[in-house]
């Protein structure tokens, strides 16, 4: 076959003669042999949830479109040490990066430094880490826009005054805390009339998200509104307003996924819910990892296949603009 | 022989200016060919790799160009996003009343209508959206072959397209538009980024106008022609459109994917350039005949082969008259050699130029004057020796002329006839003593007419008056010169045929001023007349004969005559000398001319005949 080749070749630069070349020697692709090998592992804070759940399709389906291995490996509740358990193990297997949604901002810097020192590329998506634990972060949405829209949606339901309470993960979870400091600034700027009474807590489990509602509405009987920054909270609390036969006096928005919001949304027992597709998040996060292996850091306007295009803040990815769901077009998202 | 052969006229091979206008030849006509073709070779090879090197380069950009485009138009499905309205629509089910799908249908044709054609590129002629078995489409043009019935054929919206724009070409999909323009088909997933599900596939069809305004830029040439065709060689667009949709076949075999090449050879050969897009695997081809980038040099060629065909001639029309002028005074000095050789030695060579070639025609000349003045000494003491030897033989008195005078003395004495004794031995005295006493070959002609009468008496005297004589002589003449002994060899010749025939003899002799019909001068002419018997005409003739030719150094009958007649012109030039009138039986004439020489002329004669001429005579004296 090869002598077929060359002899065919022989003849036919008899009849041609060669005048002029910059054929640039065309790099033999390597490359994707070596991304086969790539794993990479990608830990959320809880593993059991809806919104983590659909997460993990999303990095499933960019592990299959890159070809890499993707181990979608997470604690059963939202626990530091657990994560941190959770973290060495994925070390221990050997993988190639790490990318993390931290329960915690500060106490998972030791285990992440250590990954970092074994050469593992690591990132942190959903929710950051203090700077120096990560290479970058893969934020789903530009936080000030994020929490004043918050804001926005429950003052317009609101009619921009009354007692209003939130419901966020846990008081040192870094991403909440950014968006409770934006929401702050909006009701601040514009909404005088309106009073945070209270920040409760969920730890990211639907149960204790429900209790803390139900003791929200207990400890507040003139409460108006809640807003719930985890995605188990405003469920809980539509649930919890819907028990107390309140469903449309205390308005109820918040970060949440269609699915879990889509029979509170129709039966009006929950106004709005906002959030990103999880999805997209995932499959952009193993993206980014697999970018960062190949050495390459994400720039603003990036277009990654699939997502569309990226805005970059310093070490920190933005996806997109956040969606919002209501009644009308809940229907239309399978997450 | 060898100078024969030397001297032949050489062949035109070997002539000089045949070898010097090859010589030319080669100096100039094969350079300047050789400068022409040369220079032909190099400007046309450099044409083309000018052109090779550009054109890819060229190529290269515009192929960018319309990667670039086509990177826009694959960019264009995401518009879709930009509506709520019509997502929501792509997100729904199918399975909906007829007019709520009509609406849809109206809804998103018409976002299609504004987003696409109304504001978007004029090369888009139709986006066609296929969804969930739905199709939604706008376009310019009337088409055939698209309906929501067969919406999933060939592709359908299940298609993996992993993202990317898949292009595909008119032949690849059952869509035809009326008048069929070239066009090509972008067709891209649409893909719900939040939900991760797709939506349905979107084909929009694009004019290749674009690629004829970004390829518009080239000099472009009705025989050359441009073509863009994908990896596997399947023509997109050409400017000759009826090879839209073809394969080109010779692909494998061209010999590179990015850069130049000939191909073909002699009058049919081609420059082919490649350029392959990074970007979309798109082969962008070019291809002129060689034939047109080198028209003008040809051109240019054929003038300067009329011109160098001109500047020959004109130059070996220069050269060829340069050689004759350059070796006509060689052949001319040739051909007066010849002459030479011949033995004609008063040629001049009339070479007026300064060059080596006069310097040659003057060495010449002036060899020639050195070998005739050599000749003319030469010739000059032959003739000088010749004289001294026939007057050495003159001066001599004849010894039976001694002897019978001696013998008639002998008798006298005898006879006892003292006075007679006294009168002759006086005489014959005087005649030695004349002999002897001055060396000087000229004489008074008052002694050579005495030495004469002298000669005569003493015959006389021994004939008893059988001999007798009378001299006049006219004019004013005794005292100038004459050549000795011409006189008395005369008279012994007449008293010596005279006396043997005759009883008694008469000699006349007479001497005068005559005007010579040669010299053109007053000559002095001795005539000597006998009445003897006179020569017969053959033997006047041979005598005649004898005194033009070679005088012989002897002494013989005719000796006399011929001495005196060599000596007269050997001294005194060829227009002087002895003529001979006789009429047999009946007496001779023996006419002696020589010029007039005064005291004056003697000296100078002598100066000329040299004094040497004593040295001459004693040498051969002493021989």
């Amino acid at each position: 076959m090869l002598f077929i080749t060359a002899c065919s070749g022989g003849t036919g630069s008899g009849d041609y003669h060669i005048i002029y070349s910059y054929e640039t020697e065309t790099v033999t692709e390597e490359l994707p042999e070596d991304q086969r090998k790539y794993t990479i592992g990608v830990v959320p804070k809880v593993k059991e949830i809806m919104y983590f759940l659909i997460a993990q399709d999303g990095a499933y389906e960019a592990g299959a479109d890159l070809g890499v291995n993707v181990i979608y490996d997470g604690p059963p509740i939202a626990d530091v040490s657990r994560q941190i358990k959770v973290i060495l193990e994925l070390i221990d297997q050997g993988v190639d990066a790490l990318a993390v949604s931290a329960n915690d901002p500060e106490k998972l810097l030791p285990v992440l430094q250590e990954a970092k020192r074994k050469g593992i590329k690591v990132l942190t998506w959903d929710a950051d880490t203090l700077p120096e634990g990560r290479d970058l972060f893969v934020n789903m949405v530009d936080p000030e826009v994020l929490g004043r829209h918050l804001l926005d949606t429950l003052a317009w339901h609101m009619g921009e005054q009354g007692d209003y309470a939130i419901l966020t993960s846990t008081l040192s979870a870094s991403n909440q805390n950014e968006w409770i400091k934006w929401m702050s600034i909006q009701q601040q700027d514009y909404y005088p009339k309106m009073n945070l009474v209270t920040i409760a807590e969920t730890y990211d489990d639907p149960q204790k998200a429900y209790e803390a509602a139900k003791q929200l509405l207990q400890d507040h009987p003139g409460l108006q509104g809640i807003i719930g920054i985890a995605s188990v909270a405003p469920p809980a609390a539509a649930q919890a307003v819907k028990e107390a036969g309140q469903s449309g006096t205390i308005k109820v928005v918040g970060l949440s996924t269609p699915n879990l919001m889509a029979d509170f949304l129709l039966d009006g027992s929950a106004q709005m819910a906002t959030l990103w597709s999880p999805k997209k998040l995932g499959y952009l996060t193993v993206a980014l990892a697999v970018q960062l292996l190949d050495g390459q850091m994400p720039y603003d306007g990036q277009e990654i296949r699939n997502i569309g295009n990226i805005r970059v803040k310093g070490d920190m990815v933005i996806m997109g603009e956040p969606l919002d769901f209501t009644a009308e077009n809940v229907s239309q998202y399978d997450f | 022989m060898i100078s024969r052969w030397l001297f032949r006229i050489p062949s035109w091979k070997n002539k000089l200016s045949t070898r010097l206008i090859v010589f030319y030849c080669m100096l100039t006509v094969i350079p300047i060919s050789l400068l022409g073709a040369v220079s032909y070779m190099q400007y046309t090879r450099s044409i083309v790799e000018q052109i090779g090197e550009y054109m890819p380069r060229f190529l290269s950009l515009a192929n960018d160009n319309i990667a670039f485009h086509m990177q826009e138009f694959s960019e264009l499905p995401s518009l879709l996003f930009n509506s709520d309205r019509v997502l929501s629509i792509l997100r729904h089910d199918a399975y909906q009343s007829r007019s709520t799908l009509n609406q849809e249908q109206f809804v998103v044709n018409s976002y299609l209508a504004r987003t696409y054609l109304d504001s978007g590129s004029p090369d888009i002629i139709g986006v066609f959206l296929f969804s969930k078995n739905r199709l939604f489409y706008s376009s310019r043009l009337d088409f055939t072959g698209l309906d929501d019935s067969n919406a999933l054929l060939p592709y359908g919206q299940d298609l993996e397209l992993g993202g990317e724009a898949k292009i595909l070409l008119p032949d690849e999909f059952p869509l035809a538009f009326v008048n069929s323009p070239p066009y090509l088909l972008i067709m891209k997933q649409i893909q719900d980024v939040d939900n991760r599900k797709s939506l349905g596939t979107m084909l929009i069809a694009v004019q290749l106008t674009f690629i004829d305004n970004i390829l518009r830029h080239f000099d472009h040439n009705d025989q050359a022609d441009l073509w863009l065709m994908d990896g596997a060689g399947k023509i997109i667009y050409h400017t000759d459109e009826q090879y839209i949709g073809t394969v080109d076949t010779e692909l494998a075999r061209y010999p590179l994917r990015n850069g130049s090449f000939r191909r073909g050879g002699g009058k049919d050969e081609w420059i082919i350039s490649l350029s392959t897009s990074g970007v979309t695997d798109w082969i962008l081809a070019h291809s002129i005949p060689l034939k047109i980038l080198t028209e003008k040099t040809d051109r240019a060629r054929n003038v300067i082969i009329l011109l160098f065909f001109c500047i020959v001639l004109i130059t070996s029309l220069l050269a060829v008259s340069y050689a004759i002028k350059f070796t006509r005074p060689i052949t001319k000095l040739s051909r007066l050699m010849r002459q030479v050789e011949a033995g004609r030695f008063y040629v001049n060579l009339e070479i007026e130029s300064r060059d080596e070639v006069g310097i040659l025609a003057r060495s010449f000349n002036s060899m020639m004057k050195t070998i005739r003045e050599l000749i003319q000494k030469n010739f000059e003491i032959k003739l000088r020796q010749k004289e001294a030897e026939l007057y050495a033989l003159q001066s001599q008195i004849n010894p039976h002329f001694m002897y019978n005078t001696l013998e008639t003395i002998n008798m006298a004495v005898e006879d006892g006839k003292s006075r007679t004794v006294v009168e002759m031995v006086t005489l014959l005295g005087r005649m030695l003593r004349f002999s002897l006493s001055n060396r000087s070959r000229c004489v008074r002609i008052r002694d050579e007419v005495q030495h004469m009468r002298d000669f005569l008496m003493i015959q006389k005297i021994r004939f008893s008056n059988r001999l007798m004589f009378d001299i006049t002589l006219k004019g004013d003449i005794e005292s100038c010169y004459t050549p000795k002994f011409i006189l008395q060899p005369i008279v012994e010749n007449a008293v010596k045929y005279g006396l043997n025939t005759r009883k008694i003899l008469h000699i006349n002799v007479s001497i005068g001023k005559e005007l010579g019909a040669r010299s053109g001068k007053e000559d002095i002419v001795f005539r000597i007349r006998d009445d003897g018997p006179g020569i017969p005409e053959e033997k006047l003739e041979q005598l005649e004969q004898s005194l033009r030719s070679d005088v012989p150094v002897a002494r013989d009958s005719e000796f006399g005559l011929s001495n005196v007649n060599a000596r007269i012109m050997l001294m005194l030039g060829p227009e002087y000398g002895l003529e001979l009138h006789s009429v047999y039986g009946q007496g001779t004439e023996v006419v002696i001319r020589i010029p007039m020489i005064t005291e004056l002329e003697m000296a100078e004669l002598t100066e000329k005949l040299g004094g040497d001429a004593h040295g001459e005579i004693q040498g051969i004296n002493r021989g």
